[in-house]
């Protein structure tokens, strides 16, 4: 391959990356757009390209006005309370499958995938049911747990498959020196699977920030909504501010980029952990 | 990477940590906590006005506390259900009239019997589609009728006295990003696109049903209404893909000339843009009938709290709650009868267009079908969206929308 030809082709990538690039990140520049935008121009044509910064206000409006911050840190809990208590549920039956031999092993792995092929829809009555008979609505601990639900089979799956290509005898060598079998998982497997539990992690963490159904019927008290449900609550029957809308639509996905962008570099650290060796 | 384990367990240590989020939250002590879910507390303008009006309820008791909850237009009906499904649910619902039926029909909320003696009270006119079988399950929160609304700094002519006067002022006025008029027309808003096919056929003469147990969706009166749908769909008069949020705030910013639409709506255009010269005129069609916007407040079969319940609906009954009920809800009307005054009617000229359309406002429900109505709007409208977009021949349309109804939904 000449030199030449090789720019050309290391060009076209680029231009390609750049382009699939663009597209992910135009609906939310666009969304900033529209939150920045006076009404009068929201329905120029052609439309506003670059936003306003006079409008900057419509900012500080929705933490004013709108209870944004109660439902961002709502929110907040939400996730991260799902995030930790889905891991911590999930790492011993992953072990468990992993590393043992005994009756049912199979039946549990058939009955964690099982739980995955109902809809959250459909389950929302029973679960309503019983989080009233027991007092877990309107409560975001209770929330937590509706999540966690639906989140740790599928982390105990993703995880036992990253334990499978832990070797052993870095265990028996642990062993050898002592170690418990809790103190073997904690001390020596998981660091192993720091890239899993990172992927998990943010799988656990997008559910608890993104679900909607369980968060709208479980909570009642307009002080305990989540920003979803807030976010939702502005689609009225007669009118919807946009303004309103896009900018909380903005203030919505920076925690969540932010959460993203902390664990990231552990997930693209355990894809690349086995490309140099040889 | 034992970093990272210790950073997720300090992650969940902060999480944690409010405990006082995690725990259910409580009704203030010594008084009864009474939910009242409506989707119009989350709206703009109207949302805020109306829970003040709840607190001066609040105010005035010792033992009962309304709590509002507002919830999306979209999905109130399914969250409230779910929530009754399983054994709780708001105390207070206001409900739109399709599923005041289904709540009925499924035993979810209660009779009056029992709560309230509304026998001394002056109902609107409307109040006779609130006693499926004589019977009460519900009074009218809200009540509110359609008529032409214009801008008239925008648009380009007097208002329309006919269809064939509207599809011209509507193309005369549609010019430099402004549009003529809008309407719904995508599965994406099947309500309100049910709401604004039913002001066509309706106006047109139209009735899904004959009231004696027969649906006529195929009625030559009907298949004039779509076609007049498809006529003005078919103008370049429409922002075509535009939802109702958006044509709406059009309309205030100046950028549509005129829509058929709610009292409810006109309160918000008047309160968005006071300025606008906002003028109503009955519906440009050759009679009179639109459709009736209908939202009954009911009261939940599973409440522990029947008898606070009552005690809101007996204050919200009262003539100045009423009347204050009914200046927050615009041209809209409530549970009685409230004669608007004459500082009002000279500021607002066009409440009395949305008053005088009282006795012609037909519910949007099919007759004697009324808990098939969800069924029998998803068939009418897959046809009628198969007549704006596939150009299917009306008459064909409805004559398949007849045929599927009678053997998927009449059986």
């Amino acid at each position: 391959m000449t030199g030449a030809s090789h720019g050309a082709g290391h060009l076209l990538r680029l231009a390609a990356v750049l382009g699939v690039l663009l597209a992910a990140a135009f609906p939310l520049y666009w969304m900033f757009v529209t939150s920045l935008t006076t009404s009068a121009s929201l329905f120029a044509v052609p439309p506003r390209a670059l936003p306003d910064p006079s409008q900057l206000g419509v900012y500080a409006e929705a933490f004013q006005t709108i209870p944004v911050a109660r439902w961002l840190r709502n929110s907040l809990i939400v996730a991260a309370g799902t995030t930790v208590l889905s891991l911590a549920l999930a790492v011993f039956p992953a072990y468990a499958m992993s590393r043992f031999r005994f009756r049912g092993r199979g039946a549990m792995g058939l009955g964690l995938f099982a739980t995955q092929m109902l809809p959250e829809a459909m389950l929302v009555v029973p679960l309503y049911a019983i989080f009233a008979d027991v007092g877990l609505l309107n409560s975001l601990g209770g929330l937590i747990l509706a999540n966690t639900a639906f989140t740790v089979p599928v982390i105990t799956w993703i995880l036992k498959g990253a334990i499978d290509g832990v070797p052993l005898d870095i265990e028996e060598a642990a062993r050898m020196d002592g170690a418990t079998r809790v103190g073997i998982v904690l001390s020596v497997v998981l660091p192993l699977v720091a890239p899993s539990l990172a992927a998990t992690s943010v799988i656990a963490f997008f559910h608890g920030w993104n679900e909607y159904v369980l968060a709208q019927t479980l909570i009642s008290q307009e002080g305990l909504r989540t920003a979803s449900v807030g976010l939702a609550s502005f689609v009225g029957e007669l009118s919807t501010p946009v303004h309103s809308v896009m900018a909380i639509g903005v203030l919505y996905t920076l925690p969540a980029i932010a959460f993203y962008l902390m664990v990231q570099r552990y997930v693209v650290a355990g894809m690349t952990a086995g490309s140099v060796k040889g | 990477m034992p970093k990272l384990t210790r950073r997720v367990l300090g992650l969940g240590a902060a999480a944690l940590l409010p405990t006082a989020a995690l725990r259910p939250a409580r009704a203030q002590a010594g008084r009864a906590a009474v939910t009242f879910a409506a989707v119009t507390f989350t709206e703009a303008g109207r949302g805020d006005r109306l829970k003040a009006w709840v607190e001066k309820f609040n105010r005035s008791q010792n033992g009962v506390e309304v709590q509002p909850v507002g919830l999306p237009f979209a999905t109130l009906a399914n969250t409230v259900f779910t929530q009754m499904g399983g054994g709780g649910g708001p105390d207070l619902v206001r409900f739109d009239q399709i599923d005041y039926y289904a709540a009925i029909a499924a035993r979810r909320i209660l009779p009056f019997d029992d709560l309230v003696d509304t026998s001394g009270y002056k109902f609107t006119a409307i109040d006779k589609y609130l006693l499926p079988g004589g019977k009460r399950y519900g009074i009218a929160f809200e009540s509110s009728n359609y008529v032409l609304l214009h801008n008239a700094g925008v648009l380009k002519s007097t208002a329309p006295a006919n269809f064939e006067d509207f599809l011209s002022v509507a193309k005369a006025s549609t010019a430099n990003g402004v549009f003529g008029f809008a309407f719904r027309a995508t599965m994406a808003e099947r309500p309100g696109f049910w709401q604004d096919v039913c002001n066509f056929v309706y106006g047109f003469g139209g009735r899904w049903s004959d009231g004696a147990g027969k649906l006529t969706l195929d009625a030559p009166a009907v298949i004039e209404g779509v076609t007049a749908y498809k006529r003005m769909y078919d103008s370049g008069a429409i922002p075509k893909g535009a939802d109702a949020a958006t044509y709406r705030r059009m309309f205030w910013e100046g950028k549509l000339a005129m829509e058929v639409d709610n009292g409810g709506v006109a309160a918000i255009l008047n309160q968005q843009a006071p300025e606008m010269k906002l003028v109503a005129t009955p519906s440009p069609f050759p009679t009179r009938a639109q459709g009736l916007i209908l939202a009954p407040l009911t009261v939940n079969a599973n409440t522990k709290n029947k008898v606070e319940a009552a005690a809101f609906i007996k204050w919200m009954l009262q003539p100045d709650a009423q009347s204050e009920l009914q200046q927050i809800l615009g041209a809209s009307n409530c549970a009685t009868v409230v004669p608007r005054t004459v500082e009002e009617l000279a500021a607002k000229p066009w409440l009395k267009v949305y008053d005088e359309q009282t006795p012609n406002s037909v519910p949007q429900l099919v007759e004697g079908f009324e808990l098939k109505t969800p069924e029998i709007q998803q068939i009418v409208l897959e046809q009628v969206l198969r007549v704006l977009q596939a150009d299917k021949d009306p008459k064909a349309a409805l004559a398949d929308a007849q045929r599927q109804a009678l053997s998927r939904v009449i059986r």
